[in-house]
């Protein structure tokens, strides 16, 4: 499947979302440069899996991360990891897909630009899909079981993955699915996931994984965090979580 | 995570721009080869401690390779000098991309047999240890954004009404040119690939004629890395390029393969187009 890239300028701009409306975004459009990409495929996944999509939202993004790894991780990461080219291809190659998907794109400027044209960043769906689909392939080779294991450790500790992801340190996809397993292992998702009560200080929303994560940052660089076995980890994590959870070195 | 500050760390540390090492270099340089599939980074280390190289030996201390674009990457090397192959499925250098070594202990490191800490250090050098996992250095920062990734300006494309021919190529000093009898024969308006027919003649004549200046008598093939390098202008972006794509011999008879090296899949690329306007998708 081959597309033009868009030029600069689309974001935020009225008339590119009404040409894409009227279905006027061909690709002799003036939004359009001549440069041309190549995908090796056309097979449409989903995009978004936010608050304003219904459905199974969790099977969503497993198949979102299952096509990405099938049919797109094999390009060069300056296509796959790259912003301007799926805004592109969304508009030029999936409108069909995702309007049927997200019929409220074609009723709100806003929800197009926080659907399809939102910046790749880690809020970004399919910038977390892709990336999972990247990190999950090189960690489990071909074990399939094992990356569907850890496709629905992704999502059931969401909010703490978009957490990890925000620290430019912790963007590293070995570390990232070890810690995932870490906490699978130690069986402490929910501990992780629970606001930490009687600690105004903390801040407003301050849940235990995070402040597991702050301290594994802090530790960096004496200690090299992203770099220690899983076995290594978990003392750290343990460590880390006993600072702010006392139960967790009582109980055992 | 790419270390630029002086941080202050509870045991000596060797850096370019700390005091804690009588003298302190720690420096890496890296020679890109790249091809279709992969980036190949070459690594030479210098680094002035024998303290820490003593420790690499006995494989206590590892350097790891930092690479951080939006992500970051870690490779261990097997010493000083190393080979690093990363597909470019896993790293873009097209943004700003960021890389460092970092020594990193294998094992608890004592530092009482360090003798090139400064003064400060000596007295109680040997109760200092850094544990498992922990830092004992970090190198110099080596940049590549999109500047890194020349681009050489290879073609010019020229109308030329009274060519006595449709299309011509021609090379000048700097350049390899495409003559058109008129301008509609550029296809202005559609897709670039459509032109790489043009551009894989102009190469093939281009790299013909560098086989002709360049083998020695009697030899009939170009060995890139014993030729002086061409001092300027076109032979001069050619020679890099081939160097930068890993080419090392060129002939009059692999020169389609040195094509194939050196661009990026051209014809791929012009025959999706043509079957792209075919559906009139573009």
């Amino acid at each position: 499947m081959q597309f033009k890239l868009l030029k600069s300028g689309y974001k935020k701009n009225a008339d590119f979302y009404q040409a894409f409306v009227n279905e006027r975004l061909t690709a002799d459009s003036e939004f359009f440069s001549n440069e041309v990409v190549y995908f090796p495929s056309n097979k449409p996944f989903p995009i978004y899996m936010g608050v304003k999509k219904k459905g199974d939202k969790k099977q969503d993004f497993i198949d979102a991360i299952q096509v990405i790894t099938s049919d797109y991780l094999q390009t060069s990461r300056e296509l796959h990891f790259e912003e301007i080219v799926w805004h592109s291809y969304f508009v030029s190659c999936q409108r069909e897909y995702i309007i049927e998907q997200y019929p409220d794109i074609l009723e709100s400027q806003a929800d197009f630009e926080n659907i399809v044209t939102k910046n790749f960043d880690w809020e970004n769906y399919v910038y977390k899909c892709v990336l999972v689909a990247e990190y999950v392939a090189d960690y489990s080779k071909d074990n399939a079981e094992q990356k569907l294991k850890l496709y629905n450790l992704v999502y059931d500790n969401l909010d703490l993955f978009n957490y990890i992801i925000k620290y430019p340190l912790f963007r590293n996809g070995d570390f990232v699915l070890k810690f995932l397993e870490v906490i699978d292992e130690l069986k402490i998702s929910d501990v992780m996931k629970a606001k930490i009560p009687n600690r105004p200080d903390l801040g407003k929303d301050e849940r235990y994984g995070r402040r597991v994560i702050l301290e594994l940052n802090k530790s960096y660089p004496v200690i090299l965090v992203p770099m220690l076995t899983k076995e290594e980890l978990k003392i750290e994590v343990e460590k880390a979580l006993a600072l702010y959870y006392p139960q967790a070195d009582s109980e055992k | 995570m790419i270390y630029k500050k002086d941080a202050n760390f509870p045991y000596p540390i060797l850096t370019n721009s700390s005091f804690d090492y009588e003298e302190s270099e720690f420096y890496f340089d890296i020679e890109l080869i790249e091809n279709s599939e992969y980036y190949q980074f070459v690594i030479e280390t210098t680094l002035t401690s024998s303290f820490i190289k003593t420790l690499l030996d006995l494989q206590k201390v590892e350097l790891i390779l930092i690479v951080q674009a939006k992500d970051n990457k870690f490779y261990p090397l097997k010493g000083l000098n190393d080979i690093i192959f990363i597909p470019k499925s896993r790293v873009s250098l097209n943004k700003r991309t960021t890389l460092q070594l970092q020594i990193r202990a294998k094992a608890q490191i004592n530092f009482s047999a360090n003798h090139e800490l400064s003064l400060f250090y000596i007295q109680f050098k040997d109760k200092m240890n850094v544990e498992k996992n922990g830092t004992l250095g970090f190198s110099n920062i080596i940049t590549f954004d999109s500047s890194n990734k020349k681009s050489y300006d290879l073609f010019e494309k020229k109308v030329d009404p009274n060519l006595l021919s449709e299309i011509k190529i021609e090379l000048s000093t700097e350049t390899i040119v495409i003559y058109y009898r008129n301008e509609e024969m550029q296809f202005a308006g559609l897709p670039h690939p459509i032109n790489n027919l043009y551009v894989y003649m102009g190469l093939r004549t281009a790299l013909q004629q560098f086989v002709l200046l360049f083998a020695e008598e009697g030899d009939e093939c170009v060995y890139l890395n014993d030729i002086n390098t061409p001092e300027e202008g076109l032979y001069l972006k050619l020679h890099q390029l081939m160097k930068q794509k890993g080419v090392e011999e060129i002939s009059m008879d692999n020169l389609d393969a040195v094509i194939y090296q050196i661009s990026d899949h051209i014809i791929t690329k012009f025959t999706h187009t043509v079957r792209g306007l075919e559906g009139s998708a573009i």
